[in-house]
């Protein structure tokens, strides 16, 4: 079709500011990256967000892994005659539910303890089938060039010009949504950026003199790939990872909200907030504690991931180091 | 596409299930599903379908027996009545915003800034708007929390649509400004003894402005078709998104094909205006 | 943070400027104190969903209906509580023979287009609605009419294919169209009945107005005018009553009585249509021991879902399907009471105990529907059995509940009978070949049969009840309970609502 044309030349305009931004993350070079890590950590002290961020992100971990110890009720248990119990600073709430609990009798508290683990599961299994299948895939499209490069990049300028969530709903209306549906989707949806930034960096790195020269000397492919490639990959690959698990842990809780992602008697905090919805108006503490818990839960993994860039990248650091002295950048976001 | 769409929309559930009580006889079933031209081989379906996408038509909706082309038509607007007011609120808000705090790096306006635009990364959209009916609505029987009806009405899902967004583009405009200032062109104009406000309402901002028109747009389409799903849903706003949400719980795939049509369509409109934005603030960029 | 603060109060104080402006509508003037005396008075209704159309014999559609109730009319109505009464009929039918139903006619009524209702006028509303090329949605509850016959101007006989001793109550369901004004094209937009309302407009997608019509062969109704709004949330129907936009809203939710109440506003409720009900399949699997069926019915405490997550809004099922003022209604069965120990042995006695049982079920689709299958599992749980839930889709949960060859061990639905009447949803649910049945009773087979075509209604009435015993001692079903219709009503409404869940807004009125 000839509007699809048209979408491409936009995604091919995106297309050159993320290979350039790609690009930038590298201008250091390579081996450089883990010891910018290691400086990095020590930096963190001095970065009170980024601090804040991995602390979070620590914390969220730490709840999922030890649920059942850490949640003070089974969070299925029900008993209908403490239906709607308010939090516990109100009359009738008691610090047993500390949070209140839901229509069935529930404790709050429990159920978000243990939706950590479905949004951690979901999140962390689609960026990994995300990330392995665009990586593979850009890595592909940016060595082999040619027709094959014109085919995948054709898919991916396809698919980003049609709105994600719409083809999600699609997709979730067709298979019977659960937390496996949800992955799948969320990774057909989401494999692009990386098969993109991929290439971007396969593009760059190989018109570099050393891999030129190792090229030509015969490497194989394969040598290059894992020896030249990859290492530049990591950083780039790692922060976009973490920025794209805060992007899925919201588009889970929202699939799930819609009632088109996790399914009950699973527990999920979109799926929390979508029941209590019907309870705006009598209990509000239903809707608005696990949204609290996904702002958090994003806002944390958000701060480490601007973290990430930043101490990922020599020269980003060098200019907030002249920033901070000459006082014309405010703080990281 | 619409190979995808048929595909798709025809691997969704028996619609004729859907469509008749629970309490219907399999009599009633078979002659229902004739009666919709399901019991026809596939690739006959397929090629009705072609030929009449061709002409706009996508036949009558299973759920609300009128053509589908009719209903969505009568959906669109009601999606634009709150995309376009939040994407004018997004750029009032988020242009001054983001070059103030640009101006003032570390600032008070420049915190709040950053704050907003980590809410707009951060904060769930569905639970905004189920936050903003909490307090405006039910706590303070301010504004209505749902539904059609007069401005009032619109206030909330606008504002949802809106402040997310605000935050992504202010956080644009702030990092191209700062980019700017710092170019040498800025440091001569000021040098040649022009005032400073002329240097950055008129070379800085116009040069910030293309990545900032890139976000706008790329926000434009989300919110028509992605976010207004959500917040229409929130809201229950009878626009598009909620229509396409209804459309799958109803099982009407004619409606869907109609409906993803439409949007992809729309999503192309809006690209093609981008493009022709980005001439205007720019003549340099070619159109291919 | 002041600039912050300032920004939230100007938001406010735009916020209180756009409440202030839409608030005012409503009222108009309405001079007459309550009573059955006709006022000026104007009402504003919010149902659920906006009519597909306003042809009243083509869709089956609640938000039609809640429209067209008012513009058209039937050969048989209905009290408030549920008898079967002459409409537009003069007087009960009667039967000539086995096939056959009259109906003597009102004289001197007529459409509002002038078109007077006589038998031609019947003949055709019959004819077009079994019309196979009319493709009404409705023709289900018609299946069995062959046609009709004009005896006299005033006299139509019914035909049937078979003995149909609920005809009187299918045509409690049939509105009467005239045969002119409904072959324009336009007569699903400009709808034209004999009722007490008549058609003023519809806006698509925002309101539909009826108003008083000054002809009614009846008493004269109370309320001039009447606007349909069509909030598909519940919470958008609450906040417009609370506003003051709404003078009635339905199915409002058993937790916002209290805030409904708590502004000043009225509630009322009365014994509504649907009944929640888990299937067992009796026919194999864990479910295929009566035992086990039984002790799923001991476990659940009917009561407490009743009190807690229905607000009291409902009462526990009598171990039937069936509302008491339904036909068919058997009122010395009851309810398996909640007796967890009991539940236990009769499991043990199965060699039941720790097994797993699947529960199919959906939701959003009923009332609390998600709530009451999470409830019911828990209960189950509680007695030592594993419950593996399965929440579907729509679409995918209905080609389960009509999965005849492989039956889940239980699945949830929500029987509603419009008709009032054990037919369809036995037929449905309780008999072997319904499309939802679970077990191959032959017994409760032959009864349902034999009832279907029994004239005698004192013995259909036993067939019925007998079938009802049956099921309820072999426990085919968890009963659960008959939730309770519950209408939010503005403070100057008078109505008392009804047991058909119809709106008649001729039953309404206000006070100043």
């Amino acid at each position: 079709m000839d509007t699809d044309k048209r979408g491409t030349e936009i995604t091919q305009r995106e297309e050159a500011v993320q290979a350039e931004q790609a690009e930038e993350l590298l201008r250091g070079r390579p081996y450089e990256v883990l010891r910018a890590l290691r400086g990095a950590l020590r930096e963190l002290w001095g970065d009170k967000a980024g601090l804040f961020g991995l602390l979070v992100v620590l914390g969220i971990v730490f709840v999922a892994v030890f649920a059942p110890l850490l949640a003070p009720h089974d969070p299925a248990q029900q008993d209908l005659s403490k239906s709607l119990l308010p939090p516990f600073w109100y009359g009738r709430g008691s610090l047993t539910y500390a949070l209140g609990t839901d229509s069935l009798g529930r404790d709050v508290l429990s159920r978000i303890i243990y939706g950590t683990r479905i949004s951690m599961f979901v999140a962390v299994a689609v960026v990994a089938v995300a990330g392995v299948v665009g990586t593979v895939l850009g890595l592909i499209s940016g060595y082999r060039g040619g027709r094959t490069d014109s085919i995948i990049m054709g898919i991916v300028d396809t698919q980003i010009a049609f709105p994600g969530l719409l083809l999600a709903l699609i997709i979730l209306a067709v298979i019977n949504p659960s937390a496996n549906t949800v992955i799948i989707v969320l990774a057909i949806n989401g494999w692009m950026v990386y098969a993109r930034m991929t290439r971007g960096v396969v593009l760059s790195v190989r018109q570099t003199p050393y891999v030129e020269a190792a090229e030509m000397v015969g490497c194989k492919p394969k040598r290059v790939i894992f020896r030249h490639i990859l290492p530049n990959l990591t950083s780039p690959l790692l922060t976009l990872g973490v920025l794209e698990f805060a992007r899925i842990i919201l588009a889970e809780a929202a699939l799930s909200f819609l009632g088109l992602g996790i399914q009950p008697p699973q527990v999920s905090w979109g799926l929390m907030v979508a029941q209590g919805r019907d309870y705006v108006f009598s209990a509000w503490w239903l809707v608005t504690f696990p949204g609290l818990a996904i702002s958090f839960t994003v806002l944390g993994v958000n701060l480490l991931a601007s973290w990430l860039r930043v101490a990922a990248d020599p020269q980003e650091r060098e200019k907030r180091f002249a920033a901070s002295i000459s006082g014309t950048a405010g703080s990281v976001a | 596409m619409s190979v995808t769409v048929f595909v798709v929309t025809r691997m969704i559930g028996d619609p004729v299930d859907i469509l008749l009580p629970l309490e219907a006889t399999a009599a009633e079933r078979t002659r229902f599903e004739h009666q919709l031209g399901f019991d026809r081989p596939i690739y006959v379906q397929f090629g009705d379908f072609i030929s009449h996408v061709a002409r706009g038509d996508f036949g009558d909706s299973l759920w609300q027996h009128r053509p589908a082309t009719e209903i969505v038509f009568e959906h669109l607007p009601r999606t634009f009545e709150l995309v376009i007011p939040a994407m004018v609120l997004m750029v009032l808000l988020a242009v001054p915003l983001g070059v103030i705090a640009a101006l003032r790096p570390g600032r008070l306006l420049d915190r709040f800034t950053v704050v907003l635009s980590l809410i707009g990364l951060s904060i769930p959209q569905f639970w905004l708007g189920l936050l903003l009916i909490i307090v405006f609505s039910v706590e303070f029987r301010l504004l209505p929390p749902l539904g059609l009806g007069g401005v009032d009405h619109l206030v909330l899902p606008v504002v949802t649509l809106a402040l997310p967004a605000v935050g992504r583009l202010a956080m644009i405009v702030r990092s191209s400004m700062i980019d700017e200032l710092n170019q040498q062109y800025v440091r001569t104009a000021r040098a040649k003894g022009l005032p400073y406000s002329r240097v950055v309402a008129v070379h800085a901002l116009r040069n910030a402005s293309v990545p900032a028109l890139t976000l706008s747009g790329w926000e434009f389409i989300r919110a028509l078709a992605g976010y207004s799903v959500i917040v229409e849903t929130v809201f229950n706003w009878p626009g598009i998104g909620f229509l396409a949400i209804q459309s799958i719980d109803r099982q009407d795939l004619i409606l869907l094909q109609a409906i993803v049509f439409f949007v992809a369509v729309m999503v192309v409109v809006v690209n093609i205006g981008v493009d022709i934005l980005y001439k205007v603030i720019d003549p340099r960029i070619q159109m291919a | 943070m002041s600039r912050l603060s300032r920004l939230v109060a100007l938001l406010a104080l735009l916020a209180m400027v756009a409440a202030a402006c839409s608030s005012n509508n409503g009222g108009g003037s309405s001079n007459n104190g309550g009573g059955s005396t006709a006022s000026n008075a104007e009402i504003t209704i919010a149902i659920g969903s906006e009519p597909t159309t306003l042809d009243p014999q083509l869709r089956d559609d609640g938000g039609e209906r809640a429209v067209t109730d008012n513009i058209y009319e039937t050969l048989m109505a209905r009290t408030a509580d549920g008898q079967l009464v002459p409409g537009l009929a003069a007087d009960a039918p009667t039967q000539p023979d086995a096939t056959t139903w009259e109906f003597k006619l009102r004289d001197g009524i007529t459409f509002t287009d002038g078109e007077p209702f006589n038998a031609d006028a019947v003949v055709y509303s019959v004819e077009r609605i079994i019309d196979p090329k009319f493709q009404s949605e409705q023709s289900g509850f018609f299946s069995t009419i062959t046609g009709a016959k004009k005896v006299d101007d005033l006299t139509v006989d019914i035909l049937t294919n078979g003995p149909d001793p609920i005809l009187p109550s299918r045509m409690y369901w049939m509105k009467m169209v005239p045969p002119e004004a409904s072959k324009n094209a336009d007569f699903a937009d400009d709808p034209v009945g004999t009722g007490p309302y008549k058609f003023v407009e519809w806006t698509k997608g925002d309101h539909v107005t009826l108003e008083r019509n000054p002809d009614y062969w009846g008493d004269e109704p109370s309320i001039a005018k009447v606007t349909y709004q069509f909030p598909s949330e519940s919470g958008a129907r609450l906040s417009g009553l609370l506003a003051g936009d709404f003078d009635l809203v339905t199915n409002l939710l058993p937790e916002d009585v209290q805030t409904v109440e708590g502004a000043g506003m009225q509630v009322a409720h009365v014994q509504g249509l649907e009944h929640p009900v888990l299937i067992l399949n009796a026919r194999g699997g864990i479910t295929a021991d009566e035992r086990v069926r039984q002790a799923l019915n001991y476990a659940v405490d009917k009561d407490a879902i009743v009190n807690s997550l229905f607000g009291g809004f409902g009462v526990p099922d009598q171990c039937q399907l069936l509302s008491p003022s339904w036909f068919g209604f058997d009122p010395s069965l009851q309810a398996y009471p909640y007796d967890p120990n009991k539940a236990k042995d009769l499991l043990q006695q199965a060699g039941a105990e720790g097994q797993t049982i699947q529960l199919v079920g959906e939701s959003g689709r009923w009332l609390k529907d998600r709530e009451l299958i999470e409830a019911v599992a828990n209960y189950w749980q509680a007695v030592g059995l594993k419950v593996d839930v399965k929440i579907y889709t729509f679409d995918e949960y209905l080609n389960r509940l009509f999965d005849q060859k492989n039956r889940a061990d239980a699945i949830f639905v929500s029987s509603s009978n419009e008709l009032l009447d054990a037919d369809r949803g036995y037929s449905t649910y309780y008999e072997q070949g319904g499309v939802g049945s679970s077990n191959d009773d032959p017994q409760l087979k032959q009864l349902i049969d034999s009832a279907r075509t029994e004239t005698d209604s004192a013995k259909r009435l036993a067939d019925y009840q007998q079938a009802s015993q049956i099921a309820c001692q072999k426990a085919y079903f968890v009963w659960l309970l008959n939730n309770e219709d519950i209408y939010g009503m503005s403070s100057r409404l008078q109505w008392t609502p009804r047991v058909d869940a119809k709106l008649l807004v001729k039953e309404m009125s206000v006070t100043s």
